[in-house]
């Protein structure tokens, strides 16, 4: 019953500022974090997780067993139903051989509070293995967040791991995220993020790839709409270091106000003369023609702003 | 016959060089209305005047008069909600946007909108539905869905640029189809070519010519002027535009 209570409060605070309600009505997290407290825990088939409380938020291991394939992610949230000082995050996950998962994490942070949010993660994707993490993050549009991420990934031998960032609800608040992988022989390192600032948010992405093994692959991606007077930089770096790795860059970034500063900055270098790595990066405002086709289908300028916007940040 | 567009001496200049030079065109409804002319004669600009696209919301000179709503100055999405929609040439690319999402949009004030339906007449099956309306799909196909979304959005009066653009000969069939469907559904075409074997499917036909319209009539007449005259064009033949033509 205090579980069902305190999941209910909760509940209402993160469904207000855009987490889906039926999370809440089934209870379908594995793990729900509010700030240093642990209210939900629930095993998933096949995945052995240590969790310790902090006085500032959590410390998680997680083992998933070789050979375990899911159909359904792993839900878990970390997230903030009430202002905090500090909430620090620390992970570790093992992705075992041939596994196949899927984490669809949570990052909630309830209307009106401010908060520092720093979290250091470490993955490791074993042999043949797919791990897919997809980082959801919903905040307030009164919500003031310092988020700092680190995600420090090996991808092994044949093994594919993405990672999607997506913050497309609310303010961003000041955000540093840095996502840097290792890949192995054949494996696959593929880095998605999806922002929408606002105000005088400040946003700064920083892709790292190294392709280490032959035939590696890795994709980084970046989608930020900045609006009013955002600070927003990618910066994406791939280095192709073995024989016949093929990496990319793509980033583009929507302006949509007089004030906004923009910048990408893609660092492509390649060590071996087999491995090729290409980028292309596009920043300005709304495509004019897409802008025109919607208008043509009656749509206001607005709508039809906002259709392609949460287009790109689908 | 009842007009549903008219353009009344319609000049456009563009950095001070004559583009329009005093169109004229009734379009009336429920009629296939077939633009014809080589490339450079004012067929697209004329197109983006009356839907006030590409920065082109007023003419220099003359009146575009839709239903008996001057179009004049009036922004992109207040000629749609008047019942004009345009389908492009070369039409935009969106990411994240399915098809069926895109056809939707459309279609949103058609009560009886069938997504299906519209890819179905436009030569394209179900699977298309969860696609995207990005760079996955095929020039053609994006061509398509395009014609699709104006079968979604039931306008009434569907500009259509260069329809035959990027869709191969065989296909040509499910196009014109398209296009006589659309027409029969209510909707008035107003299609845009420089072809005349496309420009048959019209009820009527107007050549254009280095900004002036030429002559208008039966497809047949008009088709048969166009070839007469734009291989003596080629060779600079002003004369049966009845000015100075493009050197």
């Amino acid at each position: 019953m205090k579980t069902k209570g305190a999941l209910d409060s909760i509940g209402k605070k993160f469904v207000q500022i855009g987490l889906p309600k039926e999370l809440f009505v089934k209870n379908k997290f594995n793990l729900l974090v509010d700030r240093n407290k642990v209210v939900v825990r629930y095993p998933a088939p096949g995945v052995r997780s240590e969790v310790i409380e902090t006085p500032t938020g959590v410390k998680t291991k997680v083992y998933i067993e070789p050979g375990t394939k899911l159909e359904e992610p792993v839900v878990l949230c970390f997230g903030a139903a009430e202002t905090t000082e500090v909430q620090t995050t620390e992970g570790e996950i093992v992705v075992g051989e041939g596994a196949d998962v899927k984490f669809q994490v949570y990052g909630a942070m309830a209307e009106g509070i401010k908060l520092k949010h720093k979290n250091k993660l470490k993955v490791r994707v074993e042999k043949n293995a797919k791990f897919e993490f997809l980082d959801l993050h919903y905040n307030g549009e009164e919500t003031f967040v310092e988020l700092e991420t680190e995600t420090d990934a090996y991808i092994g031998e044949n093994a594919y791991f993405r990672s999607v960032f997506k913050q497309t609800r609310g303010r961003a608040g000041k955000v540093k995220i840095v996502l840097k992988a290792q890949v192995d022989r054949k494996g696959v390192a593929v880095f998605e993020t999806k922002m929408i600032g606002k105000r005088d948010d400040e946003i700064y992405v920083e892709d790292v790839i190294h392709l280490n093994g032959e035939e590696s692959r890795g994709i980084s991606k970046s989608r930020i709409i900045a609006v009013d007077q955002t600070k927003a930089t990618f910066v994406g770096e791939t280095y192709g270091n073995a024989p016949r790795c093929r990496g990319h860059i793509d980033c583009s970034e929507v302006i949509r106000g007089k004030d906004v500063v923009v910048k990408a900055v893609p660092v492509v270098v390649v060590n071996d003369e087999t491995a090729k790595v290409t980028h292309e990066a596009a920043i300005g405002s709304i495509d004019k023609k897409q802008l025109e086709t919607l208008m043509a289908r009656g749509l206001s300028e607005d709508e039809a702003v906002d259709v392609i916007v949460q287009g790109m940040l689908r | 016959m009842e007009p549903i567009l008219t353009v009344n001496d319609v000049k456009l200049e563009i950095e001070g060089k004559p583009i329009l030079k005093g169109v004229n065109l009734v379009v009336n409804k429920g009629e296939i209305h077939a633009v014809l002319g080589p490339n450079g004669a004012g067929k697209s600009t004329l197109a983006s005047l009356v839907m006030g696209i590409n920065g082109l919301k007023e003419p220099t000179g003359g009146e575009i008069v839709f239903k008996g709503n001057l179009l004049n100055g009036l922004g992109i999405d207040e000629r749609a909600n008047l019942g004009i929609t345009l389908a492009w040439q070369d039409p935009a690319r969106f990411e994240g946007i399915t098809v069926e999402e895109y056809l939707k949009l459309s279609g949103r004030k058609n009560p009886e909108l069938d997504t299906l339906e519209c890819l179905e007449l436009v030569g394209l099956d179900c699977t298309y539905l969860n696609r995207f309306v990005d760079e996955t799909l095929s020039g053609g196909e994006r061509k398509r869905v395009e014609l699709a979304s104006v079968l979604a959005m039931r306008p009434e009066l569907a500009i259509l640029d260069e329809p035959d653009s990027g869709i191969d000969f065989v296909s040509m069939e499910d196009i014109a189809n398209m296009i006589k469907v659309m027409r029969d559904r209510g909707t008035t075409v107003l299609m845009i070519t420089h072809r005349e074997e496309i420009a048959e499917i019209a009820d009527r036909a107007t050549l254009m010519c280095d900004g002036k319209v030429v002559q208008t009539g039966s497809p047949k007449e008009v088709g048969q002027k166009f070839k007469t005259m734009c291989v003596k064009c080629e060779v600079r033949n002003p004369e049966l535009v009845g000015g100075k033509g493009e050197n």
